[in-house]
């Protein structure tokens, strides 16, 4: 029930969120309408960092602690991050067009980082269909997991480390959380988008996590009913006649 | 493409997106549900294993 009503409070928020991004708040003077796919961009590409990193810590867990629940969130962290970080690549490139008069740019730092990463994490996903043995697989995904975290802060410092075409950091970098550069409707905007998509997401994640346990379970119970077949079928003696049978 | 064309193919992309990911989410994991729920049933419908000798 809880996380059903986490779900309704998600949609009910995300619902407001773009009626306020996109009827309430003004134009912007230079990028005029297409600033508002700013909202939807930036919280899809946070929350994707968010979900990278919850898979690099519970990958991390799992290599500490071997317990499958943490291969569970972080199979749920990949996914869902996936899915955020297309989002967020499809914004961006929206965004793009009218601003830059591009879509895509590969000598952009920031986003041939974000397409690497999208790149790790869908390879990630497909690295755990490799093997059958749920313990293998956690921990050879785990090290991947971990391998590729190294990336998010690649692409989320890329903007300050090397000249490219996409802007610096509006409200991220540390010196500029209490001065932003955006006006103040832009930014209730832009956190009310974060927050109502954070929801989303955190509902997503429970549910993906239950999905992977409940997946696990049938994969165990298949495994073991293998097992046990493989058992009975060499006890059972195939051919030939028994001894003294002549 | 005018900017507010622009928009409308970010927005309906992303939350479209994100709508039909939830439903193929509820689906999959309703999926897995009845299976796993199909499997208790069966398990308990299955009769004891022979004992040792």
């Amino acid at each position: 029930m809880g996380v059903r009503l986490l779900g309704i409070i998600g949609l009910v928020g995300v619902a407001a969120a773009t009626a306020f991004g996109l009827f309430v708040v003004p134009a912007d003077l230079n990028q005029g309408d297409a600033q508002r796919i700013m909202y939807p961009h930036v919280a899809s590409a946070w929350l994707a960092y968010g979900s990278f990193g919850v898979t690099a810590l519970a990958s991390i867990g799992y290599l500490w602690k071997r317990d499958l629940r943490l291969d569970a969130i972080a199979v749920a962290g990949a996914e869902i991050g996936v899915i955020f970080t297309a989002f967020a690549i499809w914004g961006g490139m929206m965004w793009g067009r009218p601003v830059w008069g591009v879509f895509w740019q590969w000598e952009d730092p920031r986003l041939t980082t974000t397409a690497l990463l999208l790149a790790l994490y869908v390879g990630y996903l497909l690295f755990r269909r490799l093997t059958d043995d749920p313990a293998r697989r956690a921990a050879r995904a785990a090290v991947v997991g971990i391998v590729a975290a190294v990336d998010i802060p690649i692409v989320h410092f890329s903007v300050e480390w090397w000249r490219g075409l996409h802007q610096g950091p509006t409200i991220g970098s540390p010196d500029r959380v209490l001065n932003p550069s955006a006006p103040g409707q832009f930014i209730i905007a832009l956190v009310g988008m974060v927050a109502a998509f954070t929801l989303v997401w955190l509902y997503l994640m429970i549910r993906r996590y239950q999905l992977a346990r409940i997946e696990w379970q049938i994969e165990e119970h298949g495994r073991l009913g293998r097992i046990s077949a493989a058992r009975r079928k060499a006890s059972v003696p195939t051919g030939g006649q028994p001894e003294g049978a002549r | 493409m005018s900017d507010v064309g622009f928009v409308i193919a970010a927005y309906g992309v992303i939350l479209g997106g994100l709508g039909v990911y939830t439903v193929t989410l509820w689906r999959r994991l309703s999926s897995v549900r009845e299976a796993s729920l199909r499997i208790r049933r069966e398990a308990d419908a299955a009769p004891p294993p022979d004992r040792p000798v």
